[in-house]
């Protein structure tokens, strides 16, 4: 659940020209990495339409104008994806417009990384989408690109500023990555500098994947996944990480008075962990008629639990009921409730989830579907999304639905939208 | 003694025949591959050209780097699936999408259901992977064939059961009767032969679903080298490297 972050311009421009120089120097140092020919480009427009329905009668409706929740929005992408010599890039230019509000534009280099082989030895510097883990709906071992899973329409993901060793054998390999280098502790977990040592292995039918991580945030985070293919239809996969420190986002205490009530910036609190873990097992089954069935469940020990919901959504009732008291400025009751919203900003929202997701697809028609479930094992809460897509020689079509529903009190049953649409073009050239 | 003489010769002979029919059968398919891929190691690129109702459909570019013990890495190099690779390595697949930037396992079934079916793309050879018996000669389209009926010797591949029909005179392949796991007929295979590079090789395998019978399918051989990668590229954690222009 992303809610929009105010991005710096000034940040976007200064890091991307360091990036860029960098690889003009490395590039020039070593065009010959390329195994094949020198370059080739491709370009893509996208168009993606979004419809929100609020939910009515929401606690938290005084703060839903400060917020994104409830409105119509688009956005336009152009996008460069391609290699030249050892560079890869990832560029897009987005337009974007949202019910209410004025559209903005914003050029991103996703990705702008070289990967170089000096001496025999393979690095990769740059800008580079880090993901990891064997898993769909949630993925406990992504402790570097930190992404936000099932999301509608996701935007293409933007990678981190790294250096990596890299060293392939016939059946393993490892990498040591450094990400965002000289950084310390920054806003987001996934912009902290870090240390990785990741790992990977192949035994017969599993692939099996390790990662070993140290940031001041964290400390030492330590995961591993496997992958299984025991028949030719049937996947089955699972990952583990413990970490030595974690944190979550949780509602203030209960104790709070009024006026902590309508202070925003205490509306939600990082609460420290010691040795939180997460886990995950699950599985794939495909026919040979088209058809594929996942099931996942999962433990977050960092995402918040029931209580945490049930708090939320007491104080969001408070609140409310604030509204047109004397001496209770209507601008604070809707500021510290469009903070509180501040919960649903994160990567898994569930302490223990579980995601059915049926898939069919037909590629020689390009057309495919599904149908997910998401359930909160413990509040009860659920979203469900049927999406359908369509591709052809360049043109793709994607549409879907979503609704949120489930008790009142459960994370997605107070959830300020009730139910989201999209449908989406692209183009490729 | 003359009688104890004749039994162990007739012995002999019905017990070496059956290996001695597997060694024609695996020297046909060995005469048949070379006319798809005549080099152990080496890059095909091949264009698929997909037919609705007999209407060109879709148009698919993908190059194909091959090495020995059935290892393939197909790079999908159409404006919409750029970046997307695929890895076999015997009956274990990898597949690398690019909004992702992970390599994930993924199952024979899951690779048959792909676009194009990538393995009737990455798979160029039978003599690897099949065994079977000479069950008799058939004339297709005038051309005398040998039909051999054959059995998949791995869990993985594409088609389980083949029944292949080898020119007599020169044993280049002319059809192929292509059958899935639950035995259906799924598609027929029909060989154009060309000049290639001095060489009588296969230049167009055409494919006629018989599951959804309006769908062809034509796989155009464009050009084939012995240009090799090195061992790393065949790793599947080197997937979310870039050093390969798609």
């Amino acid at each position: 659940m992303k809610l929009p972050v105010p991005e710096s311009p000034y940040r976007q421009r200064r890091l991307l020209g360091s990036v860029v120089l960098l690889l003009i120097g490395l590039a020039s140092v070593q065009a010959m990495a390329a195994e094949d020919a020198p370059a080739s480009f491709g370009w893509t427009t996208r168009v993606i339409a979004e419809s929100r329905d609020a939910r009515p009668g929401s606690a938290f409706a005084a703060g839903l104008p400060l917020t994104g929740f409830g409105r119509d929005r688009y956005r336009i992408e152009q996008e460069l994806r391609g290699r030249a010599g050892p560079v890869s890039l990832l560029l897009t230019a987005t337009e974007s417009g949202q019910e209410g509000s004025k559209p903005a534009g914003r050029f991103v280099a996703h990705e702008a990384f070289a990967d170089l082989d000096i001496g025999g030895e393979r690095f990769s510097v740059g800008k580079k989408v880090l993901s990891a883990d064997v898993a769909y709906g949630f993925r406990p071992i992504d402790v570097l690109q930190r992404e936000s899973r099932l999301q509608l329409a996701p935007p293409p993901l933007e990678g981190i500023p790294m250096l990596s060793w890299d060293n392939f054998s016939t059946d393993g390999a490892w990498s040591l990555v450094i990400a965002n280098p000289g950084h310390q502790r920054r806003g987001a977990a996934r912009e902290d500098g870090s240390v990785a040592l990741k790992l990977y292995r192949r035994e017969g039918m599993a692939d099996i994947h390790g990662v070993l991580r140290h940031s001041r945030r964290f400390g030492v985070e330590l995961g591993g996944a496997i992958s299984v293919v025991p028949g030719e239809a049937l996947e089955l996969h699972a990952s583990l990480l413990q970490q030595r420190r974690g944190e979550r986002m949780v509602p203030q205490p209960d104790a709070a008075g009024g006026a902590q009530l309508l202070n925003a910036d205490a509306a939600i609190v990082l609460e420290a962990l010691a040795n939180p873990r997460r886990a995950l097992i699950g599985g794939t089954w495909t026919t040979e008629a088209g058809y594929s069935l996942l099931g996942e469940v999962w433990w977050d020990g960092t995402a918040p639990d029931a209580a945490d919901w049930q708090r939320l959504r007491r104080q969001s009732v408070q609140r409310a009921a604030m509204l047109g008291l004397p001496g209770v400025p209507a601008a604070a009751v809707a500021g510290a409730s469009a903070a509180s919203l501040r919960l649903f900003d994160q990567g898994n929202l569930l302490r223990r989830g579980a995601l059915l997701r049926l898939g069919w697809s037909a590629p020689a028609s390009g057309w495919s579907a599904a149908l997910d479930l998401l359930g909160s094992l413990n509040d009860g809460g659920r979203t469900v999304t049927a999406a359908v897509a369509w591709q052809g020689e360049r043109l793709r079509f994607d549409a879907g639905l979503r609704r949120y529903g489930g008790p009142g009190d459960s994370a997605f049953g107070q959830l300020p939208d009730r139910a989201a649409a999209f449908v989406g073009f692209s183009l490729a050239y | 003694m003359f009688k104890c003489i004749a039994m162990l010769f007739l012995a002999s002979i019905s017990l070496g025949a059956p290996a001695a029919d597997d060694a024609r059968v695996k020297a046909l398919l060995k005469q048949a591959d070379d006319y798809r891929l005549a080099i152990s190691s080496g890059r095909v690129e091949t264009e698929v050209r997909s037919f609705k109702g007999g209407t060109l459909d879709k148009t698919r570019l993908y190059a194909v780097y091959l090495k020995p013990g059935r290892r393939s890495l197909v790079l999908f190099r159409t404006a919409s699936e750029r970046g997307q690779k695929m890895l076999m390595l015997g009956d274990d697949y990898w597949l690398m999408m690019p909004a992702s930037q992970r390599p994930l396992r993924i199952t024979a079934m899951q690779k048959l259901l792909g676009e194009a079916s990538t393995g009737d793309i990455a798979t160029m050879t039978w003599s690897e992977d099949y065994e079977g018996t000479v069950s008799g000669e058939e004339t297709i389209d005038g051309e005398t064939c040998l039909k051999l009926d054959l059995l998949g010797q791995r869990k993985g591949v594409s088609y389980p059961r083949i029944v292949l029909y080898l020119a007599k005179k020169d044993r280049h392949p002319v059809q192929a009767e292509l059958y899935v796991a639950s035995d259906k007929l799924a598609k027929l295979a029909r060989f154009r032969m060309g000049e290639v590079d001095g060489r009588r090789q296969v230049t167009v395998m055409t494919l006629v679903d018989h599951l959804q019978k309006e769908r062809s399918t034509e796989v155009h051989y464009l050009s084939r080298t012995d240009k090799t990668l090195s061992d790393d590229y065949f790793n599947p954690a080197f997937l979310v490297r870039a050093d390969l222009t798609q």
